[in-house]
């Protein structure tokens, strides 16, 4: 392999993280409405944004977890630059803490999840809350994010294959 | 796990990764969502969304054939289980629909008169046009749709948007050629309406929830408001036509009465945006009064 397409590979495997984030804000706009749309759809790019941060933030660079927040915000129509600042939020957060969580037991790794989730609940309803001028019902935002840690472990165990043999071996 | 412990060595992410850059970002995302709420309408914005609606419209319109055939056959596995109570019900609504058939046929025969009579002028009729959803904000507090026509098909901000149950928002943000439709439940929708038989205006306003409710701008104290009475469009403000079915009343909830409305957001796929031009103020409404519409005329170029 010559000089240059080296380079141009190891480039895509940098931003492999960055395009799956993208990928899961594409998702989450699709018009997804599994059993008469009672079934929410995950919120794929906080796992992506929360598993990279803990195992490689080489990958996820913050650069990268702003673009994903800011792509979130366009095509939701929500306030501009809120899911950019509760990604951002929750990597600052995850990354004081990763000393902790490396090389504990994957159950260990999903309970942080699940705690970064309830943050990230916690933000996004205080300022939708704040921007609405009242308090707003939380019943749609637990169902999301409670499926979104549900599935956690799930896109775990594949971001972890998909790291491991793709991005640092292959 | 072990090698997923180790830091990538690769330059670009270890450079760009410093604790000062993440500090950075979040206080630029913070300003961006202060100064979004003063001005949620700056054209840098509006820009910035319009060629994202347009970016990802193409990816959207192909993933979203097969993600509405993973709907289907979803739908299909609950449908198997209820399929007689359905086709019950089915057969009752439409025996009251066929009643309701015969009314309006003759009901058009009377207006078909009315039509007929010289100094009767029809309202401008509406421009519909007909777009596909194909993509939907599955987002918590942010309830929006994204359908394919945009500009290109003379649409606007401002416009209705129905579906064959009644309506369900209206355009937000328009593209090249996709739009956004905000919904009835988003935080953020303000819908004027009345109610039917009760004299009362007021806005629907959206609270994230399934049932949007009424606030109240004018009608009397003591009006009475039933549970089951229409709620439709007011067309107060000059943006939607009067008269777009909405909802029905749907009891009181402490102060607020609930909207129950007509729109079925887990099923609507195939959307009307209509295009309705107000009738001008000053134009003369009829050729008998040719001489008061000049008046009026002159009274508005003056």
């Amino acid at each position: 392999m010559g000089y240059r397409a080296e380079h141009l590979l190891s480039l895509l495997k940098t931003v492999a993280p960055l395009l799956l984030g993208l990928l899961g804000v594409i998702i989450l706009a699709l018009p997804i409405r599994l059993f008469e749309g009672a079934a929410p759809t995950p919120i794929i790019p906080l796992v992506v944004v929360f598993f990279w941060s803990i195992y490689a933030p080489a990958y996820m660079p913050s650069v990268s977890v702003f673009l994903i927040g800011i792509l979130q915000d366009l095509l939701t129509g929500g306030p501009l630059g809120l899911w950019a600042a509760v990604y951002l939020v929750t990597q600052f957060v995850v990354m004081s803490q990763r000393s902790y969580f490396l090389g504990r037991e994957q159950k260990v790794v999903w309970l942080g999840f699940a705690l970064a989730a309830a943050s990230a609940s916690l933000m996004l309803w205080l300022v939708m809350s704040l921007m609405s001028g009242g308090l707003l019902p939380v019943g749609a935002l637990l169902a999301q994010m409670t499926t979104t840690v549900l599935i956690y472990p799930l896109f775990g165990v594949a971001f972890g294959e998909f790291h491991r043999r793709i991005l640092v071996e292959a | 796990m072990e090698l997923l412990g180790q830091d990538g060595r690769e330059g670009f992410g270890r450079r760009a990764n410093s604790r000062f850059v993440l500090i950075l970002l979040i206080l630029v995302s913070i300003l961006l969502l202060l100064s979004s709420l003063y001005s949620a309408q700056a054209s840098v914005f509006k820009k910035a969304r319009e060629s994202v609606l347009d970016a990802t419209a193409p990816v959207l319109e192909v993933f979203s054939g097969p993600v509405a055939y993973f709907n289907g056959l979803a739908g299909n596995v609950s449908d198997y289980f209820n399929v007689l109570e359905q086709n019950k019900a089915l057969r009752e609504e439409n025996a009251e629909l066929r009643q309701w058939m015969n009314e309006a046929l003759e009901l058009r025969k009377i207006v078909g008169a009315y039509d007929g009579l010289q100094t009767y002028r029809a309202p401008p009729a509406a421009q519909p046009i007909d777009a596909y959803v194909i993509g939907e904000t599955n987002d918590a507090f942010a309830r929006s749709m994204i359908v394919n026509a945009g500009r290109a098909q003379n649409i606007e901000a401002g416009y209705a948007v129905v579906d064959n149950r009644g309506l369900i928002g209206r355009i937000v943000d328009t593209g090249a050629r996709a739009s956004r439709v905000l919904l009835l439940t988003d935080v953020q929708s303000r819908i004027p309406v009345y109610v039917e038989g009760a004299a009362v205006e007021g806005l629907l306003v959206g609270n994230t929830k399934g049932k949007p409710a009424i606030a109240i701008t004018e009608g009397a104290d003591d009006v009475a408001i039933a549970q089951g009475q229409r709620v439709l469009t007011s067309g107060a403000g000059g943006v939607m036509p009067r008269g777009l079915p909405v909802g029905v009343i749907d009891g009181e909830h402490g102060d607020d009465m609930m909207v129950d409305l007509y729109a079925n957001y887990a099923r609507t796929r195939l959307v009307r945006i209509i295009n309705y031009e107000f009738p001008e103020v000053g134009e003369p409404l009829d050729d008998v009064e040719d001489g008061a519409g000049e008046e009026v005329v002159a009274v508005t170029e003056g």
